[in-house]
């Protein structure tokens, strides 16, 4: 053999041709071989055939137009083609990535030369390429019904367009699902389950004001094409009831469906990028930097309030509004105080949560603390960078804490001090009492992960977290009498907070006579007991690093600092 | 420090520098402190019991994973600074060489051919070829690789570590599940590449195997690097100058006796028939000065022969040791 030892020259491959990527390539060749794409291609085109055969022929048989007949199947496709896409194409995605950890391979594909985002979309279109390829395969179906059902282009691309980026985000969730979680039947159903709730569940909290989440599915887009794609005498009603709705509204600014929707997407989709990148330079990594995760917040704080501002004057911000267009009693319509009250505990309620999902991220283990503080003893340095992943990730909980006490704020004040309710205003007292409600339950969490690890925080979630809901829940229950006391145990778990601190501060808050004094009471007793503990936790977080610190850097002889510090870089 | 060279000639022409390398798994320590210098052109083993730490510094110098401190060099590339140069640098072949299960013979090769960029596809085909020969799979260029029986398995995986000529081959446990004739294969090759230029590092729990095929070597235990240079100089460093030596004489086997068991390395002495059997500990100076004085006694010596202990027994001894408490 002809021997030449020498490095491979530096492969430098565009990462948005994906047909120049050897793992986009490579999953070609396994994912596309003859005998299962057959089989795959055969199924697929008999499926979507028999929907616009059968659409088609009751349409004709019911003696609706010839355009009407064929835009009968465009909505079926569209949801089988979304079963292919989101479902199957998100499954492969989770499920090959792990895969390849289980066989091993993975270590191959880390080491090869190609930049971490070639190797990204080098999975995010090679896993599911068999997928794309069924997708395509009920194209040749879905540009039928579009020609003869005479649907215009600038209705249909851009629906396809969202369907595309759609599947891009699920698929990316499906990627960060299988690169994060270890267990194949684990990923499947995980990333199948954040596919449902992505689509599901999430987007329900557009209904309570958090118009921003329904923007991470075709939902909207869907719904603005609806009278073009539907027969026309449907699709005439569909347009009218669309008429008495706004286009997207961000602070000032009028956007389409489709480009707040692409805005949206796109904004998680980087994010998801970045995770999946960081991931491949060192599986060590947390999936978000702390800079990168407190932007990421304050600019969800920012779509959040920016999509939900502008809907309170008119009155789309709120969930009765809609309740009460679906049985047509509009003109008297009026929001119910207690509807902003709870908007508000909702707003903050996300907002808490969203904060511990984040600091779950950038908070430290105890292992990546040790060898962050030994690194630094071999550095010769006795403090780590603020950046690092073994740095504590207190203080930005705490930034994102005062963002999201802000941006509670905002909102609630938006709501409150609207024309729906002359006469009431919203203190900056309040303020203060969100941003404690923030910061004790933020500080609290996080104080205690990085101090004692998830398994004590998994406890605590169930025994201070969930726990006195579901009792109070139940005491509630039993009668009249037990209400007040049921409220106290509530009020014991950080995700009542929101709701109690928005029923005791606002003026327009009109507790039941029940709980009328036990919530209020509640409310000041547990945020001071929750503020003491989550100040004592800290402060014992802060006593524990000084403690490992110490114990790590102070020790001498073998391990002390080495002559070139400035070659040992603190990662 | 825990630290060797295996050439003794510094870092500056090594094509592994290791530095102060810890890797910690929470409390346990896998490697400690671990300083290494291994020249180009070496085949230098590592060689240790199951937990020694191999692994765990195979995947640093790798750059799979992360230390916990230290640093490592290969061919003057900083692994953590510059992770992508490192890593076109080395070709590394881990533990059980797992294979896609999707994917023919020729297509696994060919898919790292062309993800190291290896020319166009007639010049993949070429180098996938040339490598499949290198191994002696040319046969199984279009089988499954899941068909593959475990030898097989190792030698495709060490034609994809061969394809794109790296300077520095990392195998961990390359000679495990292959039959001696492959083994054979196997130490041919790794010399041969050794001569064109690149350096080797191999890890073996079988010391005797890494003797064969490595140019030098070193020993872990623990985490933490026991000895290293060449076989005997492991073998002295590890204390292992005990031997047993059998002096067959003529006559005057009493006399000999006497006057052996009076040396100070000398223990365990008996006689059976014409043979005096003892155990010697002393390196082979003292030996020859040994045999030198029972010439000057005057006995008549028909042969004499040594007994070393294996590397096996030594490596038992030194796990033994350092699962003592």
């Amino acid at each position: 053999m002809n021997e030449a030892f020498s490095s491979v020259s530096p492969v430098r491959r565009s990462a948005w041709k994906p047909w120049e990527n050897p793992i986009f390539r490579r999953y070609c060749q396994s994912r596309l071989r003859l005998h299962g794409l057959g089989v795959s291609l055969l199924i697929t085109v008999l499926i979507a055939g028999f929907i616009v055969a059968l659409t088609h022929s009751i349409g004709v048989r019911s003696h609706t137009r010839v355009v009407d007949a064929a835009r009968m199947g465009i909505i079926p496709l569209l949801v089988f083609q979304g079963l292919i896409l989101f479902i199957l194409g998100t499954a492969q995605v989770a499920g090959g990535m792990v895969a390849e950890r289980d066989e091993g391979v993975i270590d191959y594909q880390r080491l090869i030369p190609m930049t971490p985002l070639s190797k990204v979309f080098g999975y995010l279109f090679g896993l599911p390429v068999r997928e794309y390829a069924m997708f395509f395969a009920t194209l040749p179906f879905t540009a039928w019904s579009l020609w003869r059902g005479q649907v215009a282009w600038n209705v249909w691309l851009p629906l396809y367009a969202v369907v595309v980026s759609s599947a891009l985000l699920y698929h990316f969730t499906g990627l960060v699902t299988g690169t994060v979680v270890r267990n194949r039947r684990w990923a499947f159903l995980v990333s199948i389950g954040l596919v449902f709730a992505l689509y599901t569940v999430i987007p329900q909290m557009a209904g309570f004001g958090l118009v921003f989440f329904k923007y991470l599915t075709v939902t909207p887009v869907f719904e603005e094409s609806l009278p073009d794609i539907l027969p026309k005498s449907a699709g005439a009603i569909v347009h009218t009831v669309q008429r008495l709705a706004p286009t997207v509204k961000f602070f000032n600014l009028d956007f389409s469906e489709s480009v707040f929707t692409a805005f949206s997407q796109g904004g998680l989709i980087v994010t998801f990028i970045i995770m999946l990148c960081r991931k491949w330079r060192r599986t060590e990594s947390h999936l978000l930097g702390k800079l990168w995760a407190t932007g990421f917040f304050i600019w969800i704080q920012i779509v959040l309030l920016g999509n939900a501002l502008p809907l309170i004057e008119p009155g789309h911000l709120f969930p009765s509004r809609a309740f009460t267009r679906m049985v047509q009693v509009l003109p008297n319509w009026k929001p119910q105080p207690m509807e902003a009250v709870a908007m508000s505990g909702i707003y903050g309620l996300v907002t808490l949560l969203l904060i511990f999902v984040l600091a779950l991220i950038i908070t430290p283990s105890a292992e990546h603390q040790i060898r962050g503080w030994r690194r630094a003893r071999k550095q010769g340095s006795s403090s780590l960078p603020h950046l690092a992943d073994a740095a504590t990730a207190f203080w930005f909980v705490l930034v994102m804490a005062l963002a999201g006490a802000a941006g509670w704020f905002l909102f609630t004040q938006g709501l409150v001090e609207s024309r729906w309710f002359p006469g009431h205003v919203v203190s900056l007292r309040t303020l203060g009492f969100f941003a404690a409600v923030m910061l004790t339950g933020s500080i609290g969490f996080q104080s205690l992960l990085e101090a004692k690890g998830g398994r004590v925080v998994g406890l605590t979630a169930i025994f201070v977290g969930a726990v006195p809901v579901m009792a109070g829940a139940v005491l509630g229950t039993v009668s009249n009498r037990m209400i007040p006391l049921a409220s106290w145990l509530i009020g014991i778990s950080p995700v009542s907070m929101p709701f109690y601190a928005a029923g005791t501060l606002l003026s327009l808050s009109e507790l039941p006579a029940q709980t009328a004094r036990a919530i209020p009471r509640a409310f000041y007793f547990w945020l001071l007991v929750g503020a003491l503990m989550a100040l004592w936790l800290a402060v014992r977080l802060w006593a524990a690093r000084q403690a490992m610190a110490k114990s790590v850097l102070s020790v001498s002889g073998e391990d002390a600092p080495i002559a070139d510090p400035g070659s040992l870089p603190i990662r | 420090m825990n630290g060797a060279s295996a050439s003794g000639n510094g870092s500056s022409t090594a094509a592994i520098d290791i530095r102060y390398l810890r890797v910690d798994y929470g409390d346990f320590v896998a490697v400690d402190d671990l300083t290494l210098s291994v020249p180009a052109g070496e085949v230098f083993g590592l060689v240790g019991p199951n937990g020694a730490g191999k692994t765990s510094t195979f995947r640093v110098v790798t750059t799979l994973m992360e230390p916990t401190y230290g640093e490592v060099m290969l061919d003057g590339v900083d692994a953590f600074e510059d992770i992508e140069s490192a890593r076109r640098i080395i070709g590394y072949m881990p533990d059980l060489a797992p294979v896609p299960s999707d994917l023919k013979v020729w297509e696994f090769l060919d898919f790292h051919a062309a993800a190291y960029g290896l020319g166009n596809r007639s010049q993949r085909r070429d180098r996938v070829n040339e490598c499949l020969a290198e191994v002696a799979l040319t046969e199984q260029r279009n089988s499954w690789c899941k068909a593959l029986s475990r030898g097989q398995t190792q030698r495709v995986v060490l034609a994809k570590t061969l394809l794109h000529r790296p300077r520095v081959l990392i195998l961990d446990e390359p000679a495990s599940g292959l039959d001696p004739l492959a083994r054979r294969d196997l130490r041919h090759t790794l010399r041969r590449l050794a001569t064109t230029g690149a350096t080797v590092f191999v890890s073996s729990h079988i010391l005797s195997e890494l003797a064969e095929m490595c140019s030098s070597l070193c020993v872990m235990n623990r985490g933490r690097l026991l000895a290293s240079g060449t076989a005997d100089q492991v073998r002295h460093q590890l204390g292992s100058t005990e031997r047993v030596l059998t002096a067959t004489l003529l006559a005057r086997h009493e006399e000999a006796g006497e006057w052996l068991s009076a040396q100070p390395a000398v223990h365990d002495l008996r006689i059976a028939g014409q043979q005096v059997i003892f155990g010697f500990k002393g390196d082979d100076e003292a030996q020859a000065d040994l045999m030198d004085g029972l010439i000057r006694l005057g006995v008549r010596m028909r042969a004499f022969e040594e007994k070393r202990s294996s590397f096996e027994d030594i490596l038992v001894g030194v796990a033994e040791t350092n699962r003592r408490p």
